[in-house]
């Protein structure tokens, strides 16, 4: 790991009677993807939030590049670029003028910045879109607008907040790609998220959250070994008389086996050939099954076995 | 970074389309209305030469103060005529007056006499016009009487005697042409809605201070919120886009005068560059009021904007918008209500420049203004030196 770009350290952020963040503590390391991942007010905008300043907190101390974080620590603000989760671009200024303006705000060189705006429009794709107004762009094209905006002058440190709520598979690809290109130019990324696919194609580390706590933290191999299970197997097979359920529960690594709707699931703590086995059991048994498919466990299989509720929640 | 942000900012003020109307298109609608309403009740009411009957006897004929003032009020070649006046004996002078063919006749004997055939306008005129010169004459008598006591050189009595009298014209001349200022062109209807409409645009500046203030401040959009991590200093993002706002602003207000002057033929008289000094002051106030708003109530964008138009409509309304009346009663009834209301300290200080003849009055309203604004500032200063929040 190399050294940390930010570091959190015992964060409590109360509103009230809710603690929103609760003794929070963890590092972002130089050129790494970090996930937050959590469901929907686990705390991660509010602990983006705290890191940019933005918001009051209770206790704890955040440093970032090795400086403690106050909202007028402008030589750290010129290294930070974020995307937040609400699209945030005017509707009177076009795509270039959009990128324009939030990329000088930060960099007062005309020529670097007209570079530096291009190679932003460039990343995200947007070459043909120039001169349209953000009204006149789709859902996903204007989340790669923000994207832009919030990049453009080049940052060390990119935060970047469920950037991809509501976009189309092709644009969800292309944000994902600039991600790593980024990552891959040198800069260190935060990514929030409650898309687990997300995390786990674009990750290095991830933190899982909830209830403003860190509940796992690890690569995402690291994490998945939380869970007690290894293999799920699905079969669609109609009809299957209670007691080849009470059989396949005998199974030597079965873990957990449910039936409903037709939808056989076996879950496997460990072992191999799993797959195989239940296979020639359905037909020794001439049970007719129409699909079968075997997974390995997700990070929602990791967070609803500690937690006991879906992602998604 | 001031320039750069100075150049955005405007680009994003002209190109909204919905700050437009209201700075510029609404006034100018309102102010079409307003002419095509009270143009006819202004023709009726312009003041035309009053008829009205001298009886001519010695003691008008030896008069000169008298004789030579209805000499000039009544010059049919002057553009400034205010009488059409018939020279007559007492019989006849009653005569005309008992067929109404004039308002009244003056009868001098010991004491000036005025006999009218009703109350009205014009009669009241003709009483004030001969009230003055009676006055104008005890002064002269007192003068003269002095000067003869204290003078032991009597040849300079005919110099002084000559520039009294000059004094005295000179003072009846702008007596007159008060009387023509205030009864033809400035006291109607019609003046005093454009000096509302000129407040309300004026006013309608807290729609560009409140876009300034909710687009830098990250409790209030998302933009504030990303304009709110960068490196930039809040301050000169608010101030360089509040004067992109202020000359936005100033730009909406031109073309209301515009407008005015040459489409809709409003005389603003004589004292241009003050109207356009309180008008600048007020397009401040405006914008004082705005930032005021916006930074100190933490609602939303819509509900801000509708604080704003609602204070300035109340406010104009108050100040005789909609019917001069609600000045006169605000001015009674409530006085605090309109000495800290912008757009009567707009409102009347325009209206204090054509009806006085000092400036006091108009004074008094350019300072409330710049006081109120300043004030606003000064609260909203202290509101905007917060830099983090308790929520987002």
């Amino acid at each position: 790991m190399g050294k940390a770009v930010v570091s959190v350290k015992k964060l409590t952020k109360q509103y009230k009677n809710l603690k929103a963040i609760d003794n929070l503590s963890f590092d972002v390391f130089q050129g790494e993807i970090l996930g937050l991942l959590g469901p929907n007010g686990s705390g991660k905008s509010t602990t983006i939030n705290c890191i940019l300043s933005l918001l009051n907190f209770s206790k704890g101390s955040i440093q970032i590049f090795g400086k403690e974080m106050d909202p007028s620590a402008y030589d750290l603000k010129r290294e930070i670029g974020v995307v937040f989760q609400d699209v945030a671009v005017f509707d009177e200024l076009t795509v270039f003028e959009n990128i324009d303006y939030f990329c000088g705000l930060y960099i007062s060189d005309k020529q670097t910045r007209r570079k530096y705006v291009e190679d932003a429009i460039h990343l995200v794709g947007l070459e043909e879109f120039q001169k349209f107004y953000p009204k006149q762009l789709s859902g996903g094209l204007l989340r790669r607008l923000n994207i832009a905006c919030g990049v453009a002058h080049k940052p060390k440190l990119i935060i970047l907040d469920e950037p991809t709520v509501a976009v189309d598979p092709q644009s969800r690809n292309n944000i994902l790609d600039g991600i790593r290109f980024l990552r891959d130019q040198g800069s260190t990324v935060i990514y929030t998220t409650h898309y687990m696919e997300e995390v786990e194609i674009l990750c290095d580390r991830v933190i899982i959250l909830d209830r403003g706590k860190v509940i796992a933290s690890g690569t995402i191999d690291e994490l998945k070994k939380l869970a007690k299970l290894e293999e799920k197997v699905t079969v669609e097979v109609y009809d299957l008389d209670l007691k080849y359920i009470e059989e396949i529960k005998s199974f030597r690594n079965a873990l957990e086996v449910s039936y409903h709707n037709g939808v056989l699931l076996v879950t496997y703590k460990k072992g191999k050939d799993n797959l195989v086995e239940i296979m020639e059991y359905l037909k020794k048994n001439k049970i007719c099954y129409h699909k079968i498919f075997s997974e390995r466990p997700t990070l929602n299989d990791v967070f609803l076995e500690l937690t006991g509720k879906e992602l998604r929640d | 970074m001031f320039f750069h942000n100075f150049k955005y900012a405007l680009k994003k003020l002209i190109r909204n389309r919905m700050l437009l109307f209201w700075t510029f298109a609404f006034p100018i609608i309102l102010g079409t209305f307003f002419s095509m309403a009270f143009s006819d009740i202004e023709n009726s009411e312009k003041l035309h030469v009053i008829d009205i009957a001298i009886v001519e006897n010695d003691v008008f004929e030896n008069n000169l103060l008298y004789k030579e003032t209805f000499l000039a009020l009544g010059d049919k070649n002057s553009d400034e005529q205010l009488f059409s006046i018939q020279y007559v004996d007492l019989a006849q002078a009653e005569e005309l007056l008992s067929k109404d063919e004039i308002v009244g006749y003056l009868f001098l004997d010991k004491t000036p006499q005025i006999v009218i055939g009703a109350n009205g306008i014009n009669e009241t005129i003709f009483k004030y016009v001969v009230e003055q010169i009676g006055q104008m004459e005890d002064v002269f008598q007192a003068s003269l009487e002095n000067k003869l006591r204290d003078s032991k050189d009597l040849t300079s009595l005919d110099s002084w005697y000559v520039e009294l009298y000059q004094q005295t014209m000179e003072y009846f001349n702008k007596e007159q042409a008060m009387i023509q200022d205030i009864s033809s062109t400035h006291l109607n209807y019609t003046m005093i809605e454009y000096y509302t409409l000129i407040a309300m645009t004026c006013l309608y500046g807290g729609i560009l201070g409140m876009n300034v203030i909710n687009q830098c401040l990250a409790n209030m959009s998302s933009n504030g919120k990303r304009t709110s991590i960068s490196p930039s200093s809040k301050w000169k993002l608010i101030f360089s886009s509040a004067l992109a706002g202020y000359i936005v602003q100033v730009f909406g207000l031109l073309l209301l005068f515009l407008y005015t002057i040459f489409v809709l033929q409003v005389d603003y008289g004589s004292h241009f560059f003050l109207v356009v000094l309180l008008s600048l002051i007020g397009s401040f106030a405006g914008l004082s009021l705005g930032v005021f708003i916006a930074s100190l109530f933490p609602s939303n964008e819509n509900t801000k904007f509708g604080i704003i138009i609602s204070v300035t409509m109340l406010g104009c309304f108050f100040s005789g918008m909609m019917g001069i009346t609600m000045k006169y009663v605000v001015d009674q009834s409530f006085p605090l209500v309109n000495y800290l209301n912008p757009a009567n300290m707009i409102t009347d200080g325009l209206y204090a420049l054509y009806y006085y003849n000092t400036l006091d009055r108009f004074c008094f309203n350019l300072v409330s203004l710049f006081l109120f604004s300043f004030v606003l500032i000064l609260i909203s200063i202290f509101s905007l030196r917060r830099q983090k929040y308790d929520s987002i």
